[in-house]
């Protein structure tokens, strides 16, 4: 009798959704075969369907982000199987794919915000807490493990995440959203309007305050982080032209010391021409600055940035081919202790010019094949090639194979941090290099299932070792000391359990073997090498519960970390619970790493304890 | 913010170093003027007549404060399998067999001085003089440090490799 009216319940609920669903056809809830034919740009930096890009890349659409109840970029990220988010502090994160995750080590991810580089050439790597955008107005974050050399430069060495922001024409109207919490609250407000018959823009500001979390290494200070950010983006659209200019301003402080803060800001304009049915040219220009003034350690850096770029598409050839040219200036003030800078202020440049065509052998076989010839400051001209084959016996599934070349360039502190005598500056410090074979299968075997599986084997040279050396004095130098592999496999897949509830299911497995070149020294692997879970799983259950309420639950598994300090592997999950009390309203809870009152995930001196989150919220669309 | 975090590792590794340095410190400031000598030589490219084939000579000319220690220094250094000899000279005179001279004593000046422009690293110690060869010893914050004159290196045809170059005190470019 119960069953029977459940099933009966459920029957109307499903039924009811599917009227719901043809009468208003909901772009942000696609199904799997829409998904599987999602417009993706990185693969190929033309706009193609994800289902022909010959590249292990995921798609993380606005709906996963908003059904996942995540407050921050980073987070949002977990739900990519192919990256490794550690969280190390109450903001701060380091992520990789395949491998090297660390604070130090983490070098070897791109990450780009609507074409703006976020990876820092100062440090060589990624400070996720300087960066908030608005996450209701994400287009889609398009997460690529393995290099991309070729088209994005230097440090993609083991993937690339692009993040997109919707265009300002399909944010008209308003927004606010409200979180409050134990551990964090939020607030944020955007307002998109129309400019005349042909632009539209909006603003938007995005406020976050995080508590502070319990040490896991010792005493420490308290980590508690409050930021916000605001911003803007413009788009216009006249005939063959289209123009993009947005930008955004950051603020934080933290608690650790009087007067620590952290201030960004940038600007970026983009013109699109569409030359004639074949054929497209961009130009971007960006301007890009932060400044961090943390435990009396103070860094600036300026970006200057523009490329340009020419899509040719003559049916037996796409072709892709662009210039571009960045200037970094940047001043480091060091008054915690001695380590210094030298020269504490230094313009550094990078200039690029790269091709890539993708053209058919047969109708089923594509060939890409690309280079990009790169010069920066410290390490002159450096060659990205990468040669791809793609293999498509029929629209629901593509086998594809790739081999590439890519390179982590030299970052300051990497060529020129010293404390004399103890620390020299490393002045032969090389780039560090990777050759990647990869291998992987996208499909979707029917309408209500799709999956990926992707192998990659990757060999490492000049990896950085911190040597003591034979100069006068011993002291210690970062040089290029090291060699190894690690091959992988990560494979995920949605399925279409029901008309109402979707599952996701992703794993990764990773093996690193890293050897030192005969007679060298690592005094600090753990800071070139980082720490990486051998394998990791995610899971995702989303639940249309009646037309209004939905129900999103997720799980992940990550394995202990494989270099010391000792982080052991955690299980914890998470969801959301979202109530639609109007068309306008929404109500939600949500909660993260829900199984552990504490747990680490990172393994760095400054990791802290990450603990359970509960919170409560609201939006509002007007 | 991953600068503090990145700093407090610093401040780790630099602590270490102090202490280790504080262990450095009991040896006296001649043997590790005496240890660094043969050591310059893996760093500097001598112009190729200039040297031959054989042993590298580290020439003590004048005043010799070492004794032993540069002996025993170069016998455990190579230099791309040439082994490293000292020879010890009383004035200029014979020095062109020298890929390393030490001058040292009153008349430094004017050993220098003889020494001319011949392709040779030379070595002087601010303790007994201040007329400066390629390399000059100076105690900085209780430890031995070098400056490097690159423009008289140059003028020499002895090229340095930067990694020396940037543990100097300081360099003088032409």
């Amino acid at each position: 009798m119960r069953t029977g009216v459940a099933v009966a319940i459920g029957s109307i609920l499903f039924w009811n959704g599917r009227a719901n669903a043809e009468e208003q056809p909901d772009l942000a809830s696609l199904s799997i075969e829409q998904l599987a034919q999602i417009k993706v740009t990185s693969a190929s930096k033309q706009a193609e369907p994800l289902s022909r890009a010959p590249a292990a890349l995921y798609v993380i659409t606005q709906q996963d982000i908003e059904d996942s109840g995540v407050t921050s970029l980073p987070e949002a990220l977990r739900l990519a199987p192919n990256l490794n988010v550690q969280q190390v502090d109450a903001s701060q994160y380091s992520i990789a794919a395949r491998g090297f995750n660390g604070i130090q080590a983490g070098n070897k991810l791109l990450v780009l915000i609507d074409g703006r580089s976020i990876y820092t050439p100062l440090a060589d790597n990624v400070i996720w807490n300087l960066h908030q955008p608005l996450l209701e107005d994400l287009q889609q974050i398009e997460v690529i493990s393995g290099p991309g050399g070729t088209l994005y430069g230097p440090n993609a060495v083991n993937g690339v995440v692009n993040v997109t922001t919707k265009n300002a024409q399909d944010t008209i109207g308003a927004l606010a959203r409200g979180t409050a919490g134990p551990l964090e609250r939020t607030a944020a407000a955007r307002y998109g309007f129309s400019l005349g018959p042909a632009g539209a823009m909006r603003v938007y500001a995005n406020y976050d305050d995080r508590e502070g979390l319990p040490s896991a290494f010792g005493p420490r200070g308290d980590d508690s982080y409050r930021s916000w950010q605001g911003g803007f983006r413009s788009d216009f659209g006249a005939g063959r032209d289209n123009f993009t200019v947005q930008g955004d301003i950051f603020h934080a402080t933290d608690k650790l010391l009087a007067g620590d803060h952290a201030n960004a800001h940038n600007i970026l304009g983009r013109w699109t021409h569409v030359i004639g049915p074949k054929a497209s040219f961009q130009l971007q220009s960006y301007y890009d600055w932060y400044s961090t003034d943390v435990t009396l350690v103070k860094s600036r850096l300026a970006t200057f940035d523009n490329e340009a770029q020419l899509n040719l598409d003559t049916g037996a050839h796409e072709i892709v081919a662009g210039v571009g040219a960045r200037r970094t200036k940047d001043r480091f003030v060091n008054n915690l202790n001695p380590f210094e800078l030298d020269p504490e202020s230094k313009t550094l440049w990078v200039y690029n010019v790269f091709a890539q065509d993708r053209f058919n052998l047969t109708r089923e076989l594509s060939v890409i094949a690309g280079v990009k010839l790169e010069k920066s400051s410290f390490v002159g001209w450096q060659l990205l090639p990468n040669l791809r084959l793609a293999y498509q016996p029929n629209e629901r599934s593509l086998f594809w194979a790739a081999v590439s070349r890519a390179v982590r360039t030299p970052s300051r502190i990497d060529r020129e941090l010293q404390f004399l005598p103890f620390v020299a500056p490393s002045t032969e410090f090389d780039s560090e290099k990777v050759t990647a074979f990869e291998a992987g299968y996208r499909g979707e075997p029917s309408g209500w299932l799709s999956f990926s599986v992707n192998l990659f084997y990757n060999r490492y040279t000049d990896v950085r070792t911190t040597e003591v050396t034979d100069l006068p004095g011993n002291p210690i130098e970062l040089l290029n000391g090291r060699k190894g592999t690690s091959y992988g496999i990560e494979a995920w897949g949605k399925a279409q359990v029901t008309p109402w509830w979707r599952l996701s299911l992703g794993a990764s497995h990773l093996h690193n073997n890293f050897e030192l070149i005969d007679g060298r020294v690592d005094l600090f692997p753990r800071n070139s090498l980082g720490a990486d879970p051998k394998w990791q799983f995610v899971g995702s259950s989303d639940m249309d519960l009646t037309p209004r309420l939905r129900l999103t639950l997720d799980v992940r598994s990550v394995g202990p970390l494989d270099l010391p300090p000792d982080v052991p592997g955690y299980v914890e999950t998470g969801g959301r619970l979202g109530y639609d009390l109007s068309e306008r309203i929404e109500l939600f809870v949500a909660a993260r790493n829900l199984l552990h009152r504490t747990h680490l995930e990172n393994g760095d001196g400054s990791a802290q304890l990450i603990k359970r989150s509960l919170y409560a919220g609201t939006r509002l669309r007007f | 913010m991953s600068w503090l975090r990145a700093s407090f590792l610093l401040g780790a590794i630099c602590a270490a170093l102090l202490a280790a340095g504080a262990a450095h410190a009991e040896i006296s400031d001649t043997a590790v003027k005496a240890a660094f000598i043969p050591k310059f030589a893996r760093y500097v490219t001598w112009p190729p007549p200039a040297v031959g084939s054989g042993p590298l000579a580290i020439c003590v000319i004048g005043d010799d404060p070492f004794g032993n220690a540069l002996d025993q220094a170069a016998a455990s250094q190579s230099v791309d399998g040439r082994s490293l000899v000292v020879k010890r000279l009383s004035s200029a005179n014979g020095a062109s067999v020298c890929a390393i001279a030490f001058v040292d004593g009153s008349h430094t000046g004017e050993t220098l001085a003889a020494l001319g422009r011949q392709p040779i690293l030379t070595v002087t110690d601010s303790r007994t003089s201040s007329q400066r060869g390629v390399i000059h010893f100076a105690i900085i914050g209780g430890r031995v440090r070098f400056y490097i004159d690159n423009a008289q290196a140059q003028a020499r045809g002895l090229t340095i490799s930067s990694r020396l170059l940037a543990l100097a005190v300081g360099v003088n470019q032409r």
